[in-house]
């Protein structure tokens, strides 16, 4: 139109027609996609072997500050509960202290995939052709940013009102010294953020937020609240509206690759790589946790297990990507087998190890162990008569000299670790599928628990020959590490993990651990 | 009673499941160190919550300065490259953990600030409209000059948007990734903001066209943004050092050529033509850029310029850095004084003194916030100079 026109319609417009105007987030939202233009070097810097396509659309159409109103919102409501009403009733003080000290390690756990997420979505965002689905990966990272510091909120809160601050307060610093460390930053960190751009995706998106926070982040809601926390509900919660957002992210991931050649050749295989990769560590950690970490118990770590993974995931999520060629991983039949034992065997190991941890840990009660023979018959005979030889050896209490870890070592049960996965396995003793296999490679001897992270390992070890706590600790004196790892709380000699919760009981301290004379050495060096 | 509870029986309510609970709770706390992260150096006198939520997240080893973890990464990409390494960038450090955002802004508080413009927004959009402000626009101004040319800018705020993917990706701290993410969204935004400029416009004025194909034909086949946007796409996917993107367009580009353009091309001279609609837009790009200035000086001069055991390095590196990206710039400059050829000139305000007086404010800045720190040379003077002959 002419500009004289143009400017005589405007005029002409206004002067029957001043109501109020304003552009909505979808008007400007229908545009992005043309934002984007072509020149010759515009490339991703992060290589995948799929093509996503360069129409693909995202399902969640946000601008940055349709994004931000939405989030700020959601924000209010949860700092609103937190520093109001849960403070005024004094509620972090309310809590049951097993399940406090569960929180310790969920939370942060939890902040370090958030957290990873965060690098993770800027390499999809790199990685994507089309504004679209890049504009749903910067909502992506956005989000990873919200959750990272809302998970360090509920060990923040906890540390600032709760019972035992130890654990709560120095979190980011401890973590590193237990057995359960470099195993999480398999799964919730470098899974994430080191290898094909898709492949993190599926890691990341399709598996860990698509499976494995359902349990994380929603079940763990109602153990948390039967146990007296609403902290956790109240952050965990709302961390999960934006879940949605993430999922469906993987899920447009998918699509934009459906039509490629490589997915009909590749994406099966990262998929079970992936889904085997997670549910090898959060199979047992996650059970474990909810189980052996609480005193209220929601059900069987088992049943939620078999519905938010097997059900809702391998059936009705997975079969939803059936129409591009995506299929139920071909390990999700040996992971159902872990889910029913392998937490247990993960508690015994982790008990066993307690001095090494930034929590404190408690042996099954008399009640609770009915509870567990009843929904998992056999576990008295293999788990719950060594939990009452190590009690009557006085494993709660310094003056005994005892450490369970001791009794795996009198009996010849060495415990090994999966090189691939970082998870404890003691394939001597274990009711679930764990197998000892030991490949050589670069002059190092490497220990394995099964088949399918022995396969990754054979066909990329250069991936995965990622130094274990048994090599780093190798020779030291147990207080040593703990002194080195900070292990210690305020007072510079008691330990933050303790063998129990008991609030009469007897606290640990350095000097006990000394005396014991515990020193590290690799199995694998044995053999 | 039975320690399996269903039907959502809640204990912190119920009086049954609450007093188990309160009965195992100690009497005194067991610890006295309430203070999280208590370990760390604050930047002010005491850990502030930003630096609580922020600061050691980044689970890197003590291999790359400022890490608390050890070992190795326990998967790597195909072939063995690490997942993070010192190797990313030409710079070095003492602790890549050091960078603080001044304004201290962790998400919530990010959020809470863009959630009030949009609703301000919205607000001032409605009362404009109302008013009949747009009435009093100059037609060339408002169709060929925001039409085009300010659709165009938005290009360039959407490639270096695109420029922080892999700074998010690849940087080695976490208040720095952090921060590099809201200067990404901060980026994004202001191309939303100017399409969301361009579509009320459409509304208020028939026959103004919406769409981003001319801006585009503009940005990309056009020669007044032909130099931004080769400079955009290097910074964009040429450049690989994460610690080399952000100076580029923080450092070099967008204070100069980002600066004129929004300050003192559209923001100086829209009042002169009638539109007070656009610096309202401007102005909040302009708060977005002060606040990452803020940032990246954070973590240019404070950090790295100023590190005890590599800050000469960095700062060798810094005007290594400025020679190569600064040619660049001042060839975007120049080639965006074609623009001054589309507008009708207004005495002292459009013709060459007034730009030059532009060019001079925008220059001066630079050279104070920028050059001067790192004890970079420059001749001011030459290079207005330089950018004037782009004037037809």
């Amino acid at each position: 139109m002419a500009i004289s026109a143009a400017t005589k319609a405007a005029t002409d417009a206004l002067a029957v027609n001043r109501a109020p105007v304003s552009v909505g987030a979808q008007e400007v939202h229908r545009w992005m996609q043309s934002f984007t233009w072509d020149f010759e070097k515009n490339r991703t810097k992060y290589s995948t072997k799929y093509k996503m396509a360069n129409d693909t659309k995202e399902q969640f159409k946000l601008i940055a500050k349709e994004y931000a109103r939405m989030e700020s919102v959601k924000d209010e409501r949860q700092f609103g509960s937190l520093q109001d009403v849960l403070t005024r009733v004094d509620a972090a003080n309310r809590v049951h202290p097993k399940w406090n000290e569960s929180m310790k390690v969920i939370s942060n756990f939890l902040e370090v995939g958030e957290y990873n997420a965060i690098a993770a979505t800027g390499m999809l965002w790199d990685s994507a052709t089309a504004p679209e689905q890049k504009n749903g990966y910067l909502g992506q990272v956005m989000d990873e940013i919200r959750h990272t510091n809302q998970c360090g909120y509920i060990n923040y809160y906890f540390a600032k009102q709760g019972q035992d601050a130890a654990g709560h307060n120095d979190a980011r610093r401890t973590r590193a010294i237990g057995p359960l460390w470099k195993g999480m930053k398999r799964v919730f960190s470098d899974g994430f953020i080191s290898g094909d751009a898709v492949e993190c995706s599926i890691n990341l998106q399709l598996v860990g937020e698509a499976c494995f926070t359902n349990p994380l982040i929603v079940a763990v809601t109602e153990w948390a609240s039967a146990n007296g926390d609403e902290m956790t509900p109240t952050v965990f919660l709302s961390i999960e509206t934006d879940e949605l957002r993430h999922m469906a992210n993987g899920y447009q991931t998918v699509v934009s690759i459906a039509n490629d050649e490589a997915a009909s050749k590749y994406l099966n295989t990262d998929l079970n790589n992936a889904f085997w990769t997670q549910q090898k560590y959060f199979t047992p950690v996650l059970g474990m946790m909810f189980e052996y970490g609480s005193h209220f118990k929601v059900e069987p770590w088992v049943k939620t297990w078999n519905r938010w993974v097997y059900e809702d995931w391998g059936g009705i999520w997975i079969g939803r990507l059936g129409k591009y060629g995506v299929q139920s991983p071909a390990s999700l039949r040996d992971a159902k087998k872990d889910a029913y034992w392998a937490h247990h065997d993960l508690f015994m190991i982790a008990y066993a190890l307690w001095p090494t941890g930034f929590f404190r840990v408690t042996l099954p009660t008399a009640e609770e162990a009915e509870w567990y023979e009843a929904n998992y018959p056999g576990w008295y005979d293999m788990y719950g008569k060594v939990y009452d030889e190590w009690r009557a050896r006085g494993c709660e209490d310094p003056d005994s000299g005892f450490l369970p870890l001791q009794w795996f070592i009198e009996n010849n049960h060495p415990i090994y670790i999966d090189r691939v996965s970082q998870v404890p396995f003691c394939p001597s003793y274990c009711k679930g599928a764990s197998t000892l296999r030991v490949l050589e490679y670069n002059g190092k001897k490497h220990s394995f628990s099964d088949q399918w992270g022995e396969r990754m390992w054979l066909s990329e070890p250069e991936r995965y020959e990622c130094q274990n706590i048994w090599e780093q600790y190798e020779g030291r004196e147990l207080s040593e590490v703990i002194t080195e790892g900070h292990g210690l709380r305020s007072d510079g000699k008691t330990l933050i993990s303790q063998p129990h919760t008991n609030k009469d009981g007897k606290m640990w301290t350095l000097d006990d651990i000394k005396k014991i004379n515990c020193v590290f050495s690799d199995p694998l060096k044995a053999l | 009673m039975s320690i399996e509870v269903s039907g959502g029986r809640r204990g912190l309510t119920d009086p049954v499941l609450a007093a188990e609970i309160m009965a195992a709770i100690p009497d005194q706390p067991l610890e006295t160190q309430r203070k999280m992260n208590y370990f760390m150096t604050p930047r002010g006198k005491r850990i502030n919550e930003y630096e609580v939520l922020c600061c050691y997240t980044q689970p890197t080893p003590d291999w790359i300065p400022g890490g608390l973890d050890w070992g190795d990464w326990t998967q790597k990409f195909h072939g063995g490259r690490p997942s993070w390494s010192n190797e990313s960038t030409e710079m070095r450090s003492s602790d890549w953990l050091k960078h603080r955002d001044p304004a201290f802004r962790w998400h919530a508080l990010y959020v809470k600030d863009k959630a009030e413009e949009w609703r301000y927004t919205d607000r001032f959009l409605k009362a404009y409209s109302a008013d009949g402000h747009v009435r009093s626009m100059d037609p060339v101004w408002r169709d060929e000059v925001l039409g085009d040319y300010l659709g165009a800018f938005g290009f360039s705020e959407y490639g270096l948007f695109n420029s922080h993917s892999s700074v998010v990706r690849d940087c080695l701290g976490d208040t720095l990734r952090m921060s590099s993410a809201m200067i990404g969204l901060d980026k994004v935004d202001n191309a939303q903001m100017i399409q969301i400029e361009r579509t009320f416009l459409a509304k208020l004025v028939p026959g103004f066209p919406e769409s981003t194909d001319i801006p585009k034909n503009e940005w990309t086949k056009g020669v007044i943004f032909k130099g931004s946007r080769e400079v955009v796409q290097q910074i964009w996917q040429e450049t690989y050092d994460w610690n080399e993107i952000l100076f580029s367009g923080h450092m070099i580009y967008d204070p100069l050529f980002g600066q004129f353009v929004r300050r003192e091309f559209f923001s100086r001279l829209s009042s002169y033509y009638g539109d007070t609609l656009t610096p309202f837009f401007i102005n909040q790009m302009q708060l977005y850029f002060s606040q990452t200035k803020g940032i990246t000086t954070d973590m240019f001069h404070t950090c790295l310029a100023a590190d005890e055991q590599f800050g000469d390095y960095n700062i060798r590196l810094m005007r290594a850095w400025a020679d190569k990206w600064l040619p660049r710039t001042i060839t975007s400059l120049k080639d965006f004084m074609g623009i001054f050829s589309k507008i009708p000139e207004i005495k002292g305000v459009s013709d060459k003194p007034a730009i030059e007086a532009a060019l001079g404010r925008v220059f001066d800045d630079w050279k104070h916030d920028f050059a001067d720190p790192i004890g970079y040379k420059v001749d001011t003077a030459a290079l207005i100079k330089t950018v004037l002959t782009g004037l037809k």
